[in-house]
């Protein structure tokens, strides 16, 4: 006969995997629907029955035929692969700077810098807006990156916690051995830092690539335009296709899946060592 | 413990020639250069664009702004729409904190006391609702809402429930914007409380195990402490980061309506800006959103007894 203490361990452990299949059904349910929903006929996707019957690949025909698909995924890799590298150009400098040997007014800096995570994007769009008009920056890659710089402080805080993990004796050894800063960052730091560098991209590709608002002000022209805005596309020409936009959808987060997929462990650690301790 | 002389050996020493010192006192400035200037020209610049327009009058279509004073201000103030808008903004806020802090956290740490391949499973499928594409979770939504044939007024009849036209009705829509925002909010949440229980040591636990602590006693006296700072930080982080979800939500499902019910100040700021072309208008909006949440976030801090630790 089970002791109480372990009938209660197993009501917790049946209690625990309710409450955590439950609520992760719920959550995914939307996404599964969507799959689903991508494979149904036009008549279909208003059936309350959430599979497809009879399945077809139509709309995924259409998403790449009709609609620039291919095109609106290759701007969004250049916009969000644009941004995650002048990011981290801007942000490795800055981060290795404010360890190793901050300028005396660094405190100051360094609010400035959290500050400019707190300023919601909305409140800047409209002079960001008006500065691309102004260059004829609009449906340019200029004009859907460099705007998104104004992000570079999160790259810099969770950069900063990263080169601060490394023990100062590494670097201090380096110095010993008549290497000058730049040296330090390049031969020393940025071969250590790797891991870090991956997660940190991974994550800042990730919010370029998800980008919604400034996408679609930078942006309107659907040949410019990236997949999140460009997706609203099926919405409005001639009607409602709602079956090529699930699916034109569906293409659009699977490179993100995949990427997560590859370095999950890294995007969650690229969290571990910042400001969350 | 770093070696202070180390230390020195990289930042220059004193005795150095003065031309020597004077590079040690130029060289953080020029790592800091490139960082500083996006911010200058892509944040701090456009912060103080944006308060000068505010008091300006220009319609986007015209050529050139004009000087107003403080009218667009009183506008903002005497239009019903606006102060609407901005209490509809503090009902999502006050919702969505629990989506933000103490659903999430439970999961993360039901997750966490038994790592394994089924957390690293249930881990990944919460990614999937954070990247599903905004406009595709909105007409997802849109789909299972649907007050004829939607999954959630079939599963609400198996309980007796009425079909509801959940996004259409003023009593129900902003709430059913709100869940469906909460998703995402929950899933991101959950693998960032994931990542500050990874900084836990996990022999503490053990240890207290053997001392006889049940496991009640345990996530209360070990578990939620060691979680405090990162409920403060996300829950005032989602202040600031469900907007622009908060947003595709609004723009694709309701437009703001029906009859007002699901808008927002940031909605708002937007139809100032870029469907009546009002940048004065927006811009006095976004100095009063932005005014406003520093004073949330400054207070919250101050509270948390967090200033220092968080710009240390």
């Amino acid at each position: 006969m089970p002791s109480p203490s372990a009938t209660r361990r197993t009501v917790g452990t049946v209690g625990r995997h309710a409450f955590l299949l439950g609520a992760v059904a719920i959550m995914i349910l939307p996404v599964l629907w969507a799959l689903a929903a991508s494979f149904k006929t036009p008549g279909g996707i208003f059936d309350s029955n959430p599979l497809p019957s009879p399945a077809t690949l139509d709309n995924y025909r259409v998403a790449t035929r009709d609609f620039p698909v291919w095109r609106l995924l290759i701007n969004t890799i250049v916009m969000a692969a644009g941004v995650t590298l002048l990011q981290l150009l801007i942000a490795v400098p800055a981060a290795y700077a404010l360890v190793r040997f901050p300028p005396r007014a660094h405190r100051v800096l360094v609010a400035l810098i959290v500050i400019t995570l707190l300023v919601p994007p909305q409140s800047l769009i409209i002079p960001l807006f008006l500065t691309i008009s102004h260059l004829g920056w609009r449906n340019t890659f200029p004009g859907l990156i460099l705007p998104q710089l104004y992000g570079t402080g999160l790259a810099v805080i969770l950069l900063r916690d990263h080169i601060r993990a490394v023990p100062s004796t590494v670097l201090g050894a380096a110095v010993l051995d008549g290497a000058r800063p730049g040296e330090v960052l390049r031969l020393v730091l940025l071969p250590l830092l790797r891991p870090a560098l991956g997660a940190v991209a991974i994550l800042l590709f990730i919010t370029a690539w998800n980008e919604y608002l400034w996408p679609s002000l930078a942006a309107p022209d659907i040949d410019h335009a990236t997949i999140q805005p460009g997706l609203g596309a099926f919405l409005t020409q001639e009607g409602p296709e709602y079956g090529p936009l699930l699916a034109g959808s569906m293409l659009a987060t699977l490179p993100i899946v995949a990427v997560y997929l590859l370095a999950s462990r890294r995007v969650t650690d690229a969290f571990m060592h910042s400001g969350l301790r | 413990m770093a070696n202070p002389s180390l230390i020195a050996g990289e930042r220059g020493a004193d005795h150095a020639p003065p031309v020597a010192r004077l590079r040690d006192r130029a060289r953080p400035w020029l790592y800091l250069a490139p960082l500083i200037i996006a911010l200058v020209v892509w944040v701090y610049g456009p912060l103080v664009f944006t308060g000068v327009l505010s008091f300006m009058s220009w319609n986007l279509t015209a050529p050139h702004p004009s000087w107003l004073g403080t009218a667009n201000y009183s506008r903002l103030l005497h239009e019903p729409q606006f102060p609407h808008a901005a209490r509809n903004t503090l009902v999502y806020a006050v919702a969505m904190l629990p989506f933000a802090t103490v659903v999430p956290m439970a999961l993360a740490i039901a997750l966490w006391k038994r790592p394994g391949r089924v957390s690293t499973v249930y881990r990944t499928l919460l990614f999937l609702p954070v990247v599903l594409a905004p406009v595709a979770t909105a007409i997802t939504w849109q789909f299972l809402l649907d007050p004829l044939s939607g999954l959630v007024n079939v599963v609400a009849g198996w309980f007796g429930v009425g079909a509801h036209n959940w996004l259409g009705d003023p009593s129900s829509a902003l709430y059913s914007v709100l869940l469906i925002t909460s998703v995402k909010v929950v899933a991101l949440n959950v693998l960032l409380f994931g990542a500050a229980l990874a900084n836990l040591e996990r022999g503490l636990l053990e240890a207290a195990a053997l001392d006889g602590a049940t496991e009640w006693e345990i996530t209360r006296h070990i578990v939620l402490p060691h979680l405090r700072r990162t409920v403060v930080l996300l829950g005032m982080l989602s202040l600031v980061v469900v907007w622009p979800w908060i947003f595709a939500n609004v723009a694709v499902l309701t437009q703001g309506g029906p009859s007002g019910s699901t808008d927002n100040v940031y909605y708002r700021l937007f139809t100032y800006a870029f469907t009546f072309f009002d940048a004065g208008t927006a811009s006095a909006a976004a100095v009063v959103i932005t005014g406003a949440l520093a004073l949330v976030l400054g207070l919250g801090l101050l509270v948390a007894g967090w200033r220092r630790r968080a710009i240390a």
